[in-house]
């Protein structure tokens, strides 16, 4: 072993421990007790598939999968349209730049469970008083409806997630050489066109990243649905974290929640998996 | 070589750096016992402790340590994460038979206390089992309609004569049309987005002449008939047509504080554990003009549904030692002077127990619950017995059948079957 490699090891070692300890462990034995009785204090037997089976019948659980889905395809889109589109303003040079950056970061720096009861209160309060004022019937009873709580969430996600978006879009944006852009430019390329040919294909990695980021975000997201609707009106805007959750703690299936728990893992990671592997391809090395 | 022996001793410090701060909880004087107190009910939190640290006084070999986690499920989740952890609280507190069912096998008998002998008739059936008793009552609590004194005297309404459902129902009527020149927004405040308002609390008082009035009737029921289901749905829709709009994201912290403590609505569905949050919001009106009426139910007026909302259970798996000093402090909240001031007057708690100086009861609407339950004039909670999580099942339907997802009669076929379901 080189001396090199040796403290490579070392200087990892503690990190390894501690991603077994908590994450490898319990993972296998979550995917254990899938298959038991568990009910979170003692397993008796071992069941099978029988969680597994049960879990594609039950109704609420397909709700809440399809519920984050419909959500994350939502949210991965307008991200990385916001995140990108903040990341070409304050790249510009404007005045305001560096504040405009600080601005809109912001909101990710704010916890989950508070940004969610602030825009509870923008939701229900603000815009009902708002809507009051302009006699609009459509700004009234938000979070109270399964469509309106639906906006709500992916409007709470935006406002939040854009800022982290666009600081990983301002990276690769700033790494673009300016003599490849002055070219296009003497050559007579019109600002669409150097976006089309140039800058876009060069943020491609961005792209790749925040779209695993996002991605894997939206599907996982729990405390913003918690504190906003609480998966209300009746569990329509439950997502799949919360189902799981729910079952494992207020049902008091543990066993069930875990088999729930594993079949999640598996959609999230195929889906991310997949993801990055189609988005490798298309990215152009400079 | 050296280098490498500083590393992996800081890198390991630092990784079991965690685990030396938590250790210690668990290690006391050798002479010293030590009570982990575990418990649901959040609102006495302060006063709990500063009680405990007077038993400390009197008691100086017992330590008691309290933690108490609030609401509803996030409590039993964490009291079984708890468990499962392998730290097991000496004494911990179970809400009814459903709960008490699922900790059973930590639960020591309790039938030789003090406590258990002075415990109100009744109260400790639905924790007894083969003649043990599991849990002692923590008080009573009682609900119905909360209302504002000053808002019904002056539009003329004698809250003595609302019986009926029709007697209800135009008083309501009567409150409506002379909102504006009380200056209230709607009648009621009925927060439809608490499942537990509907699925629970008013459910109960619909179903429970169905189990007579009995938890464990309820608890061993393999299926819920929904007798007095018209009744129930017509109380919905009187609350839900006169309340502040929309019902759906309407909360309890939004009923009590926003809407009924700076009296912007007539009537609230709810009970004596407002009574701290009116009182912070509003001391005067929270002492002079709040009241209580029961929910009109054909058969039971003028009646109000009185319960035990929470048991305290002891820890079978602790040393002889520990559960007799557990019962011993128990004993002494409940029975000592210095015990029962705190009960009444700093807890505010209903006493489920004799013996207590009910003169001294501090809220007024607890006074009232209490007067109610004294003269015999309640119901019973059988929302306890339910199955599982059936309630908050049931308190979703609701929110479907007020959203027009559902009509009334999937409702109750729904809901009907989801009971028969988790009772399997």
């Amino acid at each position: 072993m080189s001396n090199q490699s040796k403290w490579f090891w070392i200087f990892l070692s503690p990190v390894l421990l501690a991603l077994t300890v908590v994450v490898v462990f319990p993972f296998v034995y979550g995917f254990v007790f899938s298959f038991s009785d568990w009910n979170g204090l003692t397993a008796t037997s071992f069941v099978g598939l029988e969680h597994y089976i049960n879990l594609f019948q039950e109704e609420e659980f397909m709700n809440s999968i399809w519920f984050t889905v419909k959500f994350s395809v939502v949210t991965v889109i307008l991200l990385n349209v916001f995140g990108l589109g903040l990341a070409l303003i304050v790249t510009r040079k404007i005045k305001s730049g560096n504040l405009l950056r600080t601005v809109f970061f912001m909101p990710n720096l704010i916890g989950g469970l508070i940004l969610g009861f602030i825009w509870q209160f923008i939701f229900i309060s603000v815009f009902g008083d708002v809507g009051n004022l302009l006699g609009l019937e459509s700004m009234q009873g938000w979070l109270s409806t399964p469509e309106t709580g639906f906006w709500g969430l992916v409007i709470l996600t935006s406002w939040q997630m854009a800022g982290y978006i666009m600081i990983i879009y301002i990276a690769y944006l700033e790494n673009i050489p300016k003599d490849l852009i002055e070219a296009a430019q003497i050559d007579g390329a019109t600002a669409l066109q150097r976006f089309k040919n140039i800058i876009f294909p060069l943020v491609a990695p961005a792209f790749t990243v925040s779209m695993f980021l996002t991605l894997s975000m939206a599907f996982k997201i729990y405390d913003q649905n918690l504190s906003l609707t609480n998966g209300g009106p009746f569990n329509s805007t439950q997502m799949v974290a919360m189902e799981i959750v729910r079952t494992a703690f207020s049902d008091n299936e543990m066993a069930y929640a875990q088999a729930k728990a594993v079949i999640f893992f598996l959609i999230v990671a195929v889906i991310a998996l997949t993801q990055v592997y189609y988005n490798k391809k298309r990215e152009v090395d400079l | 070589m050296k280098k490498l022996i500083s590393t992996v001793v800081v890198s390991g410090a630092l990784l079991t750096g965690c685990s030396f701060s938590s250790g210690s909880s668990g290690s006391s004087d050798a002479d010293q016992l030590t009570i982990e107190i575990f418990q649901g009910k959040v609102e006495f939190k302060d006063q709990f402790e500063e009680l405990a640290e007077k038993y400390e006084e009197e008691n100086p070999d017992v330590d008691i340590k309290i933690t108490s986690v609030g609401g509803g499920s996030d409590y039993a989740a964490s009291l079984k994460t708890k468990i499962a952890s392998g730290d097991e609280p000496e004494i911990f507190s179970a809400a009814g038979p459903t709960e008490a069912a699922r900790f059973e096998q930590y639960l020591s008998d309790l039938s030789d206390t003090k406590a258990a002998d002075l415990a109100l008739d009744g109260s400790l059936d639905p924790v007894t089992k083969d003649g043990e008793v599991h849990g002692l009552p923590f008080n009573q609590e009682g609900y119905g309609f909360i209302y504002n004194k000053k808002v019904f005297k002056e539009a003329g309404i004698n809250p003595d004569e609302i019986l009926t459902y029709e007697d209800l129902e135009s008083a309501v009527k009567k409150l409506d049309s002379q909102k504006d020149q009380l200056g209230l927004e709607a009648v009621f405040a009925f927060p439809a987005k608490e499942k537990w308002v509907p699925g629970n609390h008013l459910s109960n008082v619909f179903l429970a002449s169905e189990f007579n009035q009995k938890v464990l009737e309820a608890y061993n029921s393999e299926s819920v008939a929904f007798e007095k289901g018209d009744e129930f749905k017509r109380m919905i829709d009187l609350q839900a047509e006169y309340s502040v709009q929309p019902v759906l994201s309407l909360d309890y912290s939004q009923q009590v504080e926003e809407y009924f403590s700076l009296q912007k609505v007539a009537m609230i569905q709810q009970g004596n554990w407002i009574y701290p949050s009116v009182q912070q919001m509003d001391e005067e009106f929270a002492e002079n003009n709040v009241g209580i009426l029961p929910i009109p139910v054909e058969g039971s007026e003028g009646k109000l549904p009185v319960g035990i909302p929470n048991y305290w259970a002891v820890n079978k798996n602790s040393d002889d030692e520990v559960i007799q000093a557990s019962k011993d402090f128990l004993d002494w909240m409940y029975t000592s002077e210095t015990g029962k001031e705190a009960v009444l007057e700093d807890f505010k708690f209903i006493p489920a127990y004799e013996g207590f100086d009910t003169s001294k009861i501090a809220d007024p609407i607890s006074k009232e619950i209490y007067e109610y339950s004294s003269e015999g004039h309640t119901t019973g909670w059988v929302l306890l017995g339910y199955p599982g999580v059936w309630g908050d099942y049931l308190g979703g339907n609701v929110q479907r059948y007020l959203s027009g997802e559902m009509t009334w009669e999937e409702l109750e076929e729904d809901s009907k079957k989801k009971w028969e379901e988790l009772r399997k």
